[in-house]
């Protein structure tokens, strides 16, 4: 009976690769996870235009220094951050009303004024069509009180070339300690690779999960599941097509992180002056590549066999609907603790989410990608998501093999679990 | 010789639903053999217990003589009621691939699928893709994905459905072959009609049950007794007193007739005709719908 499965393997296969979509998404998809990486520090690089702030200072002290560390910002594209600075002469508490109503006309983005009594205590106005920017006030307020810092000092008698030398920060140069030996790591450059992996894996699992289940669906409201069944047991039929599909979808993703590999090869990306100089490429390492590939087979049969469950107990892809629904609750989950695992890839919260097996492919992966977790960690992983995969195929094949009978109502999901239990 | 096919004792519920109480049944080999019953009596739960396609709650399915295999199905052509194909494969691919799964290879099957095609008149659509083939010819392809693999026991439930004309024909002509070349063809039909144009053996199902089985002509006999029209040219007397002939209900130059047992219609026919000038005398047996009708009276 093998060479049945195997038939409708080699059918479900060629039909997913003969289709165009599948060739524009394999073409596509790298497009655009290139263009997610490298286009905001692009165009914040090359573009001239940022927040259009007008500056008053009414001290006079300050506005050479501003002046010059927003012109700076043009060769630091690392902060993303740009401004369009207008210094407006101070000219008494009217001017501030008009500046106003320049924001509103669109004319100013905002207004900074420094004013003696503002420095003294240690606040200043900032008038902003949206206050939400933090990312950008966080940098000017640094910038500000960098530049106020050295007038305090100057002020008090200091040399300011002195007080300059003295207070320069530090940057933390990261460097990665793995088995494969340390290097140099610009600390982004890990960020990116783990987010792509992540981000890779999640869309494969949802986008074949759900290929998966409109197959079925299709299948069932074509009514050729019926001229199927009288030939392949109902099991058959479902291994065959997870097998089909889940092989469409390694050379789909053998496609992707092949081309990865090839772009992140060191220099080829820099040579394409796309990213600062100085920025060291992620490297993508065998062992790496090995658990994406392991993680993705684990968290496919997970959902394709549920999403193949899916498709079978019900009729159109409306009905089938609300119960997808919760699959993609389990796949988005990990994006909910995505930031603090990046961040502590050894926390608790780290360990038991990825050893939780609904979230073991796509958590684990995150792990593996930004710092490799202790062995027996990917193991039990490994071992307790192998186990809900055989338990899902068992469940999701009694359900399957009932349901693409059934035609007409929809079940509920009583009903379905009562399929389940049939002998 | 053994049975192609030998239902004992099916019986299948769906929660509180019998849908097959208790169907036991054999098909001759090289027999037409006619499941009959009206809608939700339980033909087509019956051909799928016989397809393992459903798991029966009790009784057996034997094929060709022994119990049934996962193998034996590969000799079966099964043509379901709901039935449909892979809309975005063409013809050929198509054809291919469920030969494939009845265990024909490539290189076998494109031969045949190029003179079926040849038969069907299809052969210039080889290449299309089935979406784009108008519901007549698409049935058409079914058909032949149904005997590609020339299958020994042919199954087909409600064929006659959703048939355009032509394909009525195509498709009782295909059955006419394939019953000359002496392969078993099981069909199941709501149509009693259609049943008995085609069929040497029937069973009639009602209610889950098997009500009537057994071969067409003898069970027409055995409902319709042997019951005769008498037409004369000149008016009748009472019949009932001639040898063979049981009872008569006479209306001047028209009779009907009843044989005795034993009697034969020729020998009656004989005796007739040295006493009245016959102008006719014609076998009044029932239709299959009368004797269906009758049938499932009678069980209830």
């Amino acid at each position: 009976m093998q060479h049945k499965v195997l038939t409708i393997t080699k059918r479900e296969y060629l039909s997913r690769l003969k289709t165009k979509g599948f060739w524009i998404s394999t073409v596509l998809m790298p497009l655009i996870m290139l263009a997610w990486m490298v286009l905001p520090s692009l165009i914040l690089s090359k573009s001239k235009g940022g927040l259009h702030l007008a500056l008053v200072d009414e001290t006079g002290r300050l506005e050479a220094g501003i002046s010059e560390a927003v012109a700076d910002l043009g060769n630091r594209p690392e902060l993303q951050l740009a401004i369009d600075l207008e210094v407006v002469p101070p000219a008494g508490p009217e001017l501030y009303p008009e500046l106003d109503q320049r924001i509103l006309r669109g004319e100013i983005d905002a207004w900074l004024a420094i004013t003696e009594e503002g420095l003294e205590q240690r606040q200043l106005e900032y008038h902003g069509r949206s206050v939400s920017n933090v990312l950008t006030l966080e940098s000017l307020e640094r910038m500000i009180s960098r530049l106020v810092r050295t007038d305090r000092l100057t002020a008090a008698g200091y040399d300011p070339d002195e007080v300059a030398e003295l207070t320069r920060g530090i940057d933390l140069q990261t460097i990665r300690v793995s088995e494969e030996g340390s290097e140099a790591d610009a600390g982004w450059g890990d960020l990116a690779l783990a987010m792509g992996l992540f981000t890779l894996l999640y869309m494969a699992i949802i986008i074949y999960g759900n290929m998966v289940m409109h197959g079925v669906l299709e299948e069932k409201s074509n009514r050729v599941v019926e001229v199927m069944v009288s030939s392949v047991t109902p099991f058959e039929l479902m291994a065959g097509k997870l097998l089909g599909i889940g092989a469409a979808s390694l050379t789909q993703l053998a496609i992707w992180i092949g081309s990865a590999a090839l772009l992140t090869a060191p220099g080829l990306v820099a040579a394409l002056s796309l990213l600062p100089a100085d920025s060291a490429m992620p490297t993508l390492s065998l062992g790496v590549v090995f658990h994406f590939f392991a993680l993705f087979l684990l968290g496919y049969t997970l959902y394709a066999s549920f999403y193949a469950l899916i498709g079978a107990a019900f009729n159109n892809p409306q009905e089938a609907q609300q119960l997808a629904s919760f699959g993609i609750v389990l796949l988005v989950a990990p994006w909910m603790v995505f930031m603090p695992i990046l961040n502590d890839p050894d926390s608790t919260l780290a360990v038991v989410m990825s050893l939780i097996p609904f979230f073991t492919p796509l958590i684990m992966m995150l792990r593996i990608a930004v710092k490799m977790p202790p062995d027996w960690q990917i193991a039990l992983g490994y071992l307790f998501t192998i186990g809900l995969d055989i338990l899902m195929i068992w469940v999701c094949a009694r359900v399957y093999r009932v349901g693409i009978l059934m035609y007409g109502k929809r079940p509920t999901i009583k009903e379905i679990w009562k399929w389940a239990r049939y002998s | 010789m053994q049975p192609a096919v030998s239902l004992q004792g099916l019986r299948k519920s769906f929660g509180d639903f019998v849908a097959v109480h208790d169907v036991t049944l054999e098909v001759a080999p090289g027999s037409v053999f006619g499941l009959l019953g009206p809608n939700g009596a339980g033909k087509t739960t019956t051909i799928r217990m016989l397809m393992d396609i459903l798991g029966p709650d009790a009784g057996e399915v034997h094929l060709f003589g022994h119990p049934r295999t996962r193998e034996d199905l590969d000799r079966i052509g099964y043509l379901p009621e709901e039935r449909g194909l892979y809309r975005k494969m063409t013809v050929t691919d198509q054809l291919v691939f469920l030969g494939e799964l009845h265990g024909l290879k490539k290189r076998e099957s494109l031969p045949r699928i190029e003179s079926w095609l040849e038969k069907v008149g299809l052969a210039d659509r080889a290449k299309a893709k089935l979406e784009e083939l108008s519901k007549g010819m698409q049935q058409k392809i079914q058909l032949v994905g149904t005997l590609l693999h020339e299958p020994e026991l042919v199954i087909l439930d409600e064929p006659f459905s959703g048939l355009d004309p032509i394909n009525q024909v195509l498709f009782k002509d295909v059955l006419d072959e394939y019953r000359a070349a002496g392969r078993t063809i099981l069909f199941s039909t709501h149509v009693m009609e259609q049943a008995e144009k085609l069929c040497d053996h029937i069973a009639l199902i009602a209610h889950g049950r098997v009500a009537l089985a057994g071969p067409l002509a003898q069970l027409k006999r055995q409902f319709g007794g042997d019951s005769f029209l008498v037409k004369a040219a000149a008016p009748l007397d009472d019949l009932s007193g001639i040898d063979g002939i049981a009872e008569a209900h006479v209306e001047t130059d028209t009779a009907r007739v009843l044989l005795a047992p034993e009697a034969e219609g020729h020998d009656v026919l004989k005796r007739l005709v040295e006493r009245y000038p016959i102008r006719e005398f014609s076998s009044d047996e029932p239709t299959l719908e009368e004797i269906f009708v009758k049938a499932v009276a009678d069980a209830a």
